[in-house]
């Protein structure tokens, strides 16, 4: 009886302390994150301009016009094109830099570092970078085409709507990749050498070893690398803003980049914010669903 | 158990210390730029009219400007140094700063920590007079000005310069090389001048189409020649959806604009910027440029040994239209300061002190900008900008506005602008038929008027 009472008395006395430490960071992010969030929710109903005091209510029109706007539909296609793209090469080539910077005997902390560079840059100055690579008149890429005599194959990189999206994509596989190829390294570390031994005397060849050893017992690093990678395709925008604005036409527009422009640049904060609810929604359910997918294939040993 | 109690009151201390601290420094930053000064509260609190009459009351005024390019920031320093030396009892406190975020977004963000400037550079006029912002610009010096733009019946702007007209900039020796000797009188006689470049093996035109309102220079130029020449009022008429971007003389612009495009414009003008535009006509990439007169410094800066040339383009008759009417936009005061009436005496003698032509004169020059006052100056300046002043200056030439610069009833959708240059950037790429384009702007405008009528 005795016991039990100090116990319970014991327990109490610490969630009370832990509260105190808890208190701070609780508040500060109430007050930044969670309650600018869920009042954003009641702004989506409005056509706030972002400025002028009085707001006023429209019920689900906002909704309604993106439903119905092709400009919406166009970057929403883009948006999930980019992140089908992005994760899958992202995530190989990541995986196979991880594999050869692992095995490479000369110079593996200088293979390292290089690969990982691209990933300390700004995705803004890695835009600006790009741009200036793939420009039609000064770039280094049209440049070479033109000093090996394939002149013909120049192309204005992100002014022709069928290469503008795939530069943008290539750009962000190699600003990236490096990140994901640390956490795959980290895994592929972790995998004891005697499983490979085991399967090379059972006579099983390099790539055997990587597709029934090495690539499951790597689960978990690629169910962080997919949901990482996925979020950031999700999200991203800082390279269009820079490389394209979103062009040509509305080639290039994503629903990051839609928001940003209606909020911020038209001065449509309500239709911006009720934009930004379906792409939190979207993120939100490709999050959950692939956690529950990829959490499945992953082995304990 | 006493000490455990201690260690519960230290880390509610520490916690709460935490809290204060990031509160401290969000207090610490809002107050960083300005200048210590005596406080409106006790000066307009001293007021009394003998005072006022002997010795000016000591008043203190805050002003906003855009600082985004260096040589207008610099030009307006200029002006302000010499308005607080020769008004030693008016404190200026400048709130100005060069931020990343666009001069509308400053100004937001300015109004809603409650420092919304009491003299301030308004370009958003409709945006901030519909908030309750802005007080109407004293009847007094409504006389400075040729052109004075109004919202709804009211002016609140003092424009601090005109719109600056447009025009082709040219390499004259890439006109000779092709054989022009002439500038032409119409627009296709301009025609024929490209079709001369690109038989001299000479790009005709640099676009810089990754810069979306670089777009509107072209653009602009087809709507104005064919569409606001004849009459100024078609946006209104839009919104009342009595015309539409199907009717014969706009569909007529664009299929101009398409031509253009598609034959005479350097390959990789959609990811050109403005900026690189210079550099390529220099290097004697392509021949011309359609821009405004702030581009002759910038390309005299690139290469001063460069034979440049300057002309307003006509339209198929001979006409010619620029831009060129001042925007609703300007010095303005703001409506709390507008309460004061020794704000307003002093806001009064910054905008006649501004605008006096000894003052405005230097304004004009450093800023390489078109005067907006009705007084006559001469105005130091380059043969090329002599020209451009001239054809600003020259009541024989129509004065127009962009499709973004009209106001008041004619004022089109702010979100329309760059969606329209959008699209017309895609009807160039996807070789598009320019009537069903022009039925899809019809469409995008009649939504964005719905949008924002709600």
């Amino acid at each position: 009886m005795s016991a039990s009472f100090v116990k319970t008395k014991r327990k109490t006395w610490w969630k009370d302390y832990a509260l105190w430490f808890i208190l701070p960071a609780f508040a500060l992010y109430s007050v930044f994150v969670i309650w600018p969030t869920l009042s954003s929710i009641n702004l989506s109903f409005t056509s706030w301009d972002g400025i002028n005091p009085d707001i006023r209510y429209i019920g689900f029109e906002n909704f309604k016009e993106m439903w119905n706007s092709p400009r919406v539909h166009n970057a929403l296609i883009n948006t999930i094109y980019l992140a089908i793209a992005l994760v899958l090469l992202e995530n190989i080539v990541a995986l196979a830099l991880a594999v050869l910077v692992d095995k490479v005997r000369w110079f593996r902390n200088l293979f390292r570092s290089i690969f990982y560079f691209p990933v300390l840059m700004s995705g803004i100055i890695m835009g600006f970078i790009w741009m200036i690579i793939l420009n039609y008149n000064f770039g280094v890429v049209n440049q070479l085409l033109d000093a090996i005599g394939l002149g013909n194959l120049k192309t204005d990189w992100l002014g022709n709507p069928d290469f503008a999206l795939l530069s943008i994509i290539l750009s962000t596989v190699w600003k990236a990749a490096g990140y994901y190829m640390i956490i795959y390294l980290a895994g592929l570390q972790g995998i004891p050498q005697e499983l490979m031994e085991a399967a090379s005397i059972d006579g099983a060849g390099r790539w055997k070893q990587f597709r029934h050893i090495t690539f499951p017992l790597l689960a978990g690093a690629t169910t962080v690398c997919v949901m990482l990678s996925m979020i950031g395709s999700l999200k991203m925008f800082d390279q269009i803003a820079v490389m394209t604005n979103g062009g040509p036409g509305f080639a290039t527009e994503t629903l990051t980049y839609i928001i940003y422009r209606v909020a911020f640049g038209e001065g449509r904060q309500g239709f911006g914010t009720a934009l930004a609810l379906v792409l939190f929604i979207l993120i939100l359910l490709i999050s959950l669903v692939q956690i529950k997918v990829l959490r499945k294939r992953e082995v304990q040993m | 158990m006493a000490s455990k109690r201690l260690l519960k009151l230290a880390s509610g201390i520490l916690s709460a210390s935490l809290v204060l601290t990031a509160c401290g420094g969000n207090n610490g930053n809002s107050g960083s730029s300005s200048s210590p000064s005596p406080s409106p509260s006790a000066s307009s609190g001293s007021s009394s009219p003998q005072a006022s009459q002997d010795t000016p009351t000591p008043v203190t005024l805050s002003i906003g400007y855009a600082t985004g390019d260096p040589a207008g920031k610099k030009a307006i320093e200029d002006v302000l140094d010499a308005f607080s030396a020769a008004y030693p009892h008016i404190t200026i406190k400048n709130l100005s700063e060069t931020t990343s975020d666009s001069y509308l977004d400053w100004l937001k963000t300015k109004d809603a920590v409650g420092e919304f400037p009491d003299v301030v550079e308004m370009r958003d006029t409709k945006v901030f007079a519909d908030a309750g912002k802005l007080a109407e610009l004293p009847e007094e010096l409504h006389g400075l000005f040729s052109y004075l733009p109004s919202y709804e019946g009211k002016y609140y702007n003092a424009p601090l310069s005109a719109n600056a007209p447009n025009g082709i900039l040219y390499s004259k020796k890439a006109y000779a090389d092709a054989g022009v000797t002439e500038l032409p009188k119409t627009y296709d006689e301009f025609i024929a001048i490209q079709e001369k470049l690109l038989a001299s093996g000479t790009s005709p035109i640099v676009v810089g189409g990754k810069d979306l309102w670089h777009m509107g220079f072209w653009v602009n130029y087809f709507l104005i020649s064919q569409v606001y020449a004849k009459d100024p009022d078609w946006n209104s008429k839009r919104t009342a959806q009595t015309a539409s971007f199907t009717d014969a003389q706009v569909v007529q612009a664009i299929t101009d604009y398409k031509e253009l495009f598609s034959k005479y414009v350097d390959k990789g003008w959609l990811s050109t910027a403005d900026n690189q535009t210079a550099s390529i006509l220099v290097s004697g990439k392509a021949a011309q440029l359609f821009s405004g007169p702030w581009m002759i410094g910038q390309i005299l800066e690139a290469d001063p040994n460069f034979e440049l040339g300057f002309y307003a383009l006509p339209d198929r008759e001979g006409k010619t239209t620029v831009v060129g009417l001042p925007g609703l936009s300007g010095w303005s005061l703001s409506s709390e300061a507008a309460k004061d009436s020794n704000k307003v005496e002093a806001f009064s003698a910054f905008v006649k002190f501004f605008f006096d032509p000894a003052q405005y004169k230097t304004f004009i020059e450093n800023s390489g900008s078109i005067p907006s006052t009705s007084a006559k100056m001469d105005i130091e300046a380059n043969e090329i900008m002599q020209q451009v002043l001239a054809i600003a200056a020259d009541p024989g030439i129509q004065k127009s506005m962009m499709i973004n610069q009209w106001y008041g009833e004619n004022a089109i959708p702010p979100q329309f602008r760059n969606w329209y240059y959008k699209l017309l950037q895609e009807l160039i790429v996807n070789k598009g038929d320019v009537a069903e384009y022009m039925k899809q702007a019809d469409a995008e405008y009649d939504s964005n008027v719905k949008a924002n009528q709600q």
